[in-house]
């Protein structure tokens, strides 16, 4: 191979790992600082260092899925603020905008901060995080009945909040004031702030002390680097033309086509359905995450993660489907949305890869929002959050118990006691979900059960599952999953059983049931070794009857 | 009369068992310092206490004072070596210790495994009863299923059992009452409830604790009893005194019931030693570096005083989520970097050093036992930094040979020399350890520029002054004796206990008398075991904090809170420290309302450390240290002629200028070009940058 002969090649490694030290940096700094459970415990976040052009060199991530966001957001400004001057030493942007740079949804706010070195433009650091409530026609922002994504919150069309170190008040009161939560969102875009400028400066003494064509050079390298590494196993695949469709919750269909080759990934996503008035649609670049992250996890899981490593892929869409929905299509659970074309393209692959893809997931974020008056402070309270649940049976293993989905990662769930204490409700159970379901040579993993006990009037419930008619795919003859569902249970009257609800009253002492579903088995549950279901039955996981009828137990 | 003070520290590592002996003469205040080496001896760990006083020709009926450090515990957790436990737990909570907090580290990774129960899901058994957040009891404890429950753990060979319900931080009465049912019901049987090791919330982390605790809690008993039993049969009249994982030492009786305090007592050692060195040296701001042959670690040390945080976890990585264990454990960062660490290229031609070690077995290259991987060793004898004629005090004779191929096949990877592979290996196994030093300084908003590098272990010395002139510190001290550090730490130890507690409280106006309650109560509750233990009220000292946040935050700031009682006029005071500790770490503040979520109450007596005594400038030049001179590589600054001194003859009063090498047995000492040194009363190294 040849060496670059210019530039030290231990010099341009160690401004690569200051990078990386300096995006983890970043990220630990707005989890220390947020205001939203959501931010700090969901770790609904990420944060990432863009080259001038704005291709991510480096990223801080809890959740796969925030690390190829940033830098479509930072290409957005680039193109928005394209006269010279536009773009200032100490400036801070922020958009929230799904159609500007923004790629999720609108409680996602972006900070974007450029670096200079002697007053060139030399990187960017950006981060993102979910922030609990940013206005719109319900609580918390995200209702099942926005029609527009105008119902959805304030939008923030990739501006300016921070002139040359100096805040631009009125748009930092535009913001606080169209939320509901004015002291939360005002503490979080500051944790946010804070950790763009950290960022900025870390990257700022080491343009100063390598110089900055050094610097420039080493994320260069960084990148080009990533995409070797993603060269190097996309060859090793099977190569071929992969199709599925599969059938949705809500009875449509879903078509992907991919293509590998050694050198291209091609995920076809035209043939679709229309978009949605309801916010169930994704943005292009929104599904385009989806596809880097499962592009990943086949291919290279350990080697940095940058713009390098994804550009073998190529996404096709048809605008004006649910994939590349235009204005103004509401946005709000766009996750689920990114996170069914996730499961599709892992389908679609898992029975020729058996050695890099398991079973299917309870593949959903099942979002679970909560609020209402705390009955000893007389505050109000958000519950905002995502559900563990049960991973897919792999080659030589059960799948994995209660873990977030594969959007989510170094993600936490909230511990009962701090949830009894800050919202003000009881939590009566957290088990290990015992319905029947992916059982296999190697079973699914198991979701949960969760009680909430509300103990206050006027509460209100929102959630947003998938995966709920159709339980997590099982491969080579395992038995499917269990399926994701919220049940209430009011005190006096009938139980309901929910997969989306939007803004349902609670009372004093109505349950709230959460349930996720297990994970999908592996092989003929015939095949299973006696020992593994004799320990089964001991853990009270499954029934005689299941170990007999299901297993082919002879002594159960 | 007595002429000197004997004063002990054994500490028992998976290998071998280690002693230092000072030996202080009382008239003079002069210190002898005897080392001995003997084979760790498991199950039976005091013989191997006893064999290596022995080898030390340390009487034990002569003792004065005798510490004891131990990686029994930490050994038997990631080996698996504990006991079968039963859990009980509340209604509906059984499977928490399974679900655990969801978290997916390795999130690239779709077959990651998540890390397995201590306990499996049939021994996790549940009672009726429960208590609120505030601990106030809103559903009875049912009593009636516990005695089948217990049946069911004697079947199955449970030999430990870990009690944890929910809001027990808050109110420990129900698992007080079972643990006392228990102990009646079936006594051989060994019993921990949650609230006896921490009062802090969190279900999931506190049930870990418990149950972790429980795990090694019959072993350690009875090797704790055994000590004492060994060393008093050896005529040994005092009581000996363990390491903590907070930096200070308990009494044998205390430890022996909640033995999981001992932990992380090793690195414990090492960073309260590099403490009471600065306060020794008059510089309380400290960042200590300790680097051995596969890690090094560094922690922070402000105004004298070392973090203790109480979110420690074993097995946790980048590539699992590992098990919380929440004991009072110093703050510390930890990496895999360190004399042995392997150097190695991947496919990608990029350098990387460690984590992997060459161990003891086969050892870097340069060793010649075999080992063919070059080491960050191998690179600091290529480069002249270590001599290769005194290489380990003169006990192994340095293969060159093996030393040099091993950094050709490093350099022949990137297409350099096997001398720039070796300054190459340098400068990463450097930077992984800027990083980590950042990590406990920068990050937390302290500038190094207002610190001195303290640096012990092994490889401290090595390293220390690049590290410092890449971060800006502008002097490293290097101790006296810096490769028996940690003994020495041990030494210098009080008897210290440290209590976290949850506590809710809004910061305002009012607010003063409750704080002032929580505190004083948990002081008493302290005051009163001290005194059952013979130790005088007077001889206690505490020192409080509190740990504070914004509204609606969920990370917490330590504040450092005045002596003497907390009334409504020291809110506002205290209010001011946390706006200005928080914007000093996260660089803005808010017009927020503040709250407390818990308090820190530290107990501290003394129990017989060693008094250290300044000695006068002996007179005697540099020349008489002096040993010749040697070509060594600075990596980034070039070769140069550095004169060689003997570590072991530098007296208090001499100077130098580098460029230079310190040698002595135990460590190598690289001086910068221009660096001044000089040596202080106290025989440590001052390197200024």
């Amino acid at each position: 191979m040849k060496k670059n002969i210019e530039y030290d090649p231990i010099t341009l490694e160690i401004i690569q790992s200051s990078l990386q030290a300096t995006a983890d940096e970043m990220f630990a700094s707005i989890r220390k600082t947020a205001m939203s459970s959501i931010i700090y415990e969901v770790l609904d976040m990420g944060t990432g260092i863009m080259d001038a052009e704005g291709e991510i060199a480096a990223s801080g991530a809890g959740i796969p899925a925030f690390i190829g966001v940033l830098d479509k957001a930072v290409k957005v400004i680039l193109q928005k603020y394209n006269k010279p001057g536009d773009i200032q030493e100490g400036d801070v942007f922020m958009t929230n905008d799904p159609y500007y740079g923004g790629v999720t949804h609108l409680n996602d706010i972006v900070l974007a901060m450029p670096v200079f070195s002697n007053g060139k433009l030399i990187a960017w650091t950006a981060d993102i995080a979910h922030n609990s409530d940013v206005g719109g026609m319900a609580p918390g922002s995200l209702t099942g009945d926005a029609t527009e994504i105008f119902q959805e919150g304030i939008r923030l069309p990739a501006v300016k909040v921070i002139s040359q170190g100096e805040t631009i008040q009125s748009v930092m009161d535009i913001l606080i004031v169209n939320s509901r939560m004015p002291d939360t969102i005002y503490g979080d875009v500051w944790a946010q702030i804070a950790a763009v400028r950290i960022g900025a400066k870390r990257l700022q003494e080491l343009a100063k002390k390598y110089g900055a064509d050094v610097f420039e050079r080493a994320m260069i390298e960084f990148m080009d680097f990533g995409e070797k590494a993603s060269r190097r196993e996309l060859s090793k695949l099977t190569n071929g033309v992969f199709e599925l469709s599969e059938e949705q919750d809500d009875g449509s269909f879903y078509n992907v086509k991919i293509t590998i080759s050694d050198d291209l990934f091609t995920v076809d996503l035209r043939d679709n359905p229309k978009q949605l008035s309801s916010p169930v649609n994704s943005t292009k670049d929104g599904v385009m995450i989806a596809a880097q992250m499962i592009f990943k996890s086949m291919t290279d899981p350990y080697s940095p993660c940058n713009g390098g490593s994804f550009r073998p892929i190529e996404l096709i869409t048809e605008p004006g489907t649910v994939f590349d929905a235009q204005e103004p299509a509401p946005l709000g659970f766009y996750y689920e949305v990114e996170l069914r074309v996730y499961d599709l393209m892992w389908r679609c692959l898992a029975k020729f890869m058996p050695e890099r893809l398991s079973a299917g997931h309870f593949a959903s974020v099942c979002g679970t929002f909560i609020g209402g008056t705390h009955p000893d402070t007389g505050r109000q309270y958000t519950i905002v959050e995502a559900q563990v649940g049960g991973w897919g049976g792999r080659n030589g293993a059960d799948g994995n118990n209660a873990m977030f989905c594969g959007f989510h990662g170094e993600t936490y769930n909230c511990p009962a006691e701090i949830n009894e204490a800050r919202n003000g409700l009881w939590v009566d159970q957290m088990s290990l979900n015992t319905e029947p379901g992916g059982e296999g040579k190697y079973s699914g993993g198991r979701g949960i059960v969760m009680d909430y006990r509300i103990r206050a009037e006027d509460g209100y419930l929102t959630a947003g599952y998938t995966r709920s008619k159709f339980p997590a795919w099982s491969l080579d003859g395992g038995n499917e999953g269990s399926s994701n569902y919220v049940e209430y249970l009011p005190l006096k009257g009938k139980s309901e059983r929910f997969a989306f609800v939007s803004g349902l009253t609670l009372s004093k002492n109505d349950v709230i049931r959460v349930v996720t579903g297990n994970g999908g088995g592996l092989g003929d549950p015939k095949s299973r070794s006696q020992e593994l279901i004799k320990e089964d039955l001991k853990n009270e996981l499954i029934t005689p009857e299941v170990a007999r009828e299901v297993y082919g137990m002879m002594d159960a | 009369m007595k002429k000197s003070t004997i004063r002990v520290a054994t500490d028992v590592g998976g290998t071998f068992t280690d002693l230092v002996c000072f030996e202080t003469n009382i008239k003079s205040g002069q210190h002898s310092v005897i080392t001995a080496k003997s084979d760790t001896t498991p199950p039976d760990f005091e013989t191997g206490v006893l064999n290596v006083l022995e080898k030390g020709n340390v009487n034990p009926s002569e003792i004065d004072f005798l510490a004891h450090g131990t990686t029994v515990i930490i050994n038997s957790l990631t080996e698996r070596k504990g006991v079968k436990v039963g859990l009980i737990t509340t209604k509906g909570f059984r499977d928490s210790l399974e679900i655990a907090r969801g978290n997916r580290p390795d999130f690239f990774n779709l077959h990651y495994q998540k890390p397995v129960p201590f306990v499996p899901r049939y021994l996790r058994r549940e009672l009726s009863g429960r208590m609120s957040y505030q601990g106030e009891e809103s559903e009875p404890l049912d009593m009636s299923p516990l005695p089948n429950i217990l049946d069911d753990f004697k079947s199955e060979g449970v030999e430990a059992v870990a009690i944890c319900f929910l809001h027990s931080y808050a109110n420990f009465a129900h698992e007080e009452i079972v643990m006392k049912e228990i102990k009646q019901l079936w006594p051989e049987v060994s019993v921990v409830a949650s609230h006896q090791i921490t009062r802090e919330w969190r279900e999931y982390e506190r049930t870990s604790t418990a149950v972790l605790s429980a795990y090694v809690q019959p072993a350690a008993e009875k090797y704790l009893r055994q000590l004492a039993s060994g060393l008093s049969e050896k005529g040994f009249k005092g009581s000996p005194y363990i390491m903590q994982s907070n930096c200070g030492v308990d009494s044998l009786e205390s430890v022996s019931r909640i033995p999981i305090t001992m932990v992380e007592s090793g690195p414990a050692s090492g960073f309260w030693g590099a403490a009471e060195l600065g306060k020794l040296i008059n510089e309380p701001n400290v960042i200590a570096l300790d680097i051995g042959g596969t890690t090094a670690k560094c922690s922070l040390i402000e105004n004298g005083k070392v973090k203790i945080m109480t979110n420690y976890w074993i097995e946790r990585d980048e590539k699992s989520a590992g098990y919380p264990i929440m004991v009072p454990v110093v703050d510390l960062v930890e990496i895999g970097n360190g004399g042995g660490s392997i150097a190695w290229v991947d496919e990608f031609d990029k350098l990387h050093v460690g984590p992997q070690s060459a161990g003891a077995i086969p050892g870097p290259a340069s060793y010649g036992k075999g080992g063919e991987e070059a080491t960050t060793t191998d690179a600091n004898i290529e480069l002249g930094r270590i001599n290769k004629d005194y290489f380990c005090g003169g006990s192994i004779k340095a293969d060159m040979k093996s030393a040099k191929s091993s950094l050709e096949k490093v350099g022949k990877g990137l297409g350099i020399s096997p001398t720039e592979a070796a300054r190459g290996i340098i400068r990463i196994a450097n930077n992984n350890m800027i990083n980590a030093l950042k990590l406990v300084s920068l990050n937390r908003g302290f500038d190094p520029r207002d610190f001195v590098l303290v640096a012990f272990g092994g490889g401290g010395g090595m390293h220390a002054v690049a590290l410092a002139q890449e971060l800006g510190v502008k002097k490293v001290v290097i101790p006296a004796a810096a490769s028996v550090f940690s003994a020495w730490g041990m030494m210098m130890s009080d008897l210290r206990r440290d209590y976290f507690i949850t506590h809710l409280a809004d910061l305002v106006e009012g607010a003063g008398t409750d704080i002032e309650s929580a505190f004083s109560e948990v002081e008493s509750q302290a005051i009163s075991q001290f005194k059952l233990e013979g130790i005088k009220e007077t001889n206690i000292k505490f020192m409080r904090y509190g740990n504070f946040r914004y509204k609606n935050q969920e990370h917490t700031t330590e504040v450092p809170l005045s002596s003497g009682s907390i009334t409504d006029q020291q809110i506002v005071e205290i209010g001011r420290v946390f706006h200005e500790t928080y914007e000093h770490e996260y660089t803005y503040r808010l017009d927020m309302p503040v709250e407390l979520v818990g308090i820190h109450v530290v107990a501290t007596s003394e129990v017989g450390k060693l008094e250290m005594k300044e000695m006068p400038s002996s007179g005697a030049t540099e020349e008489e240290a002096r040993k010749g001179e040697r070509e060594v590589d600075y990596a980034l600054e070039g070769s140069h002629n550095a004169t060689l001194y003997d570590g072991e003859k530098l007296k208090p009063g001499m100077e130098f200028i580098g460029p230079a090498i310190i040698e002595d047995s135990g460590s190598t000492t690289v001086v910068h070009p221009e660096n001044k040194v000089y040596i202080d009363g106290y025989s440590n190294i001052h390197i200024e940058l």
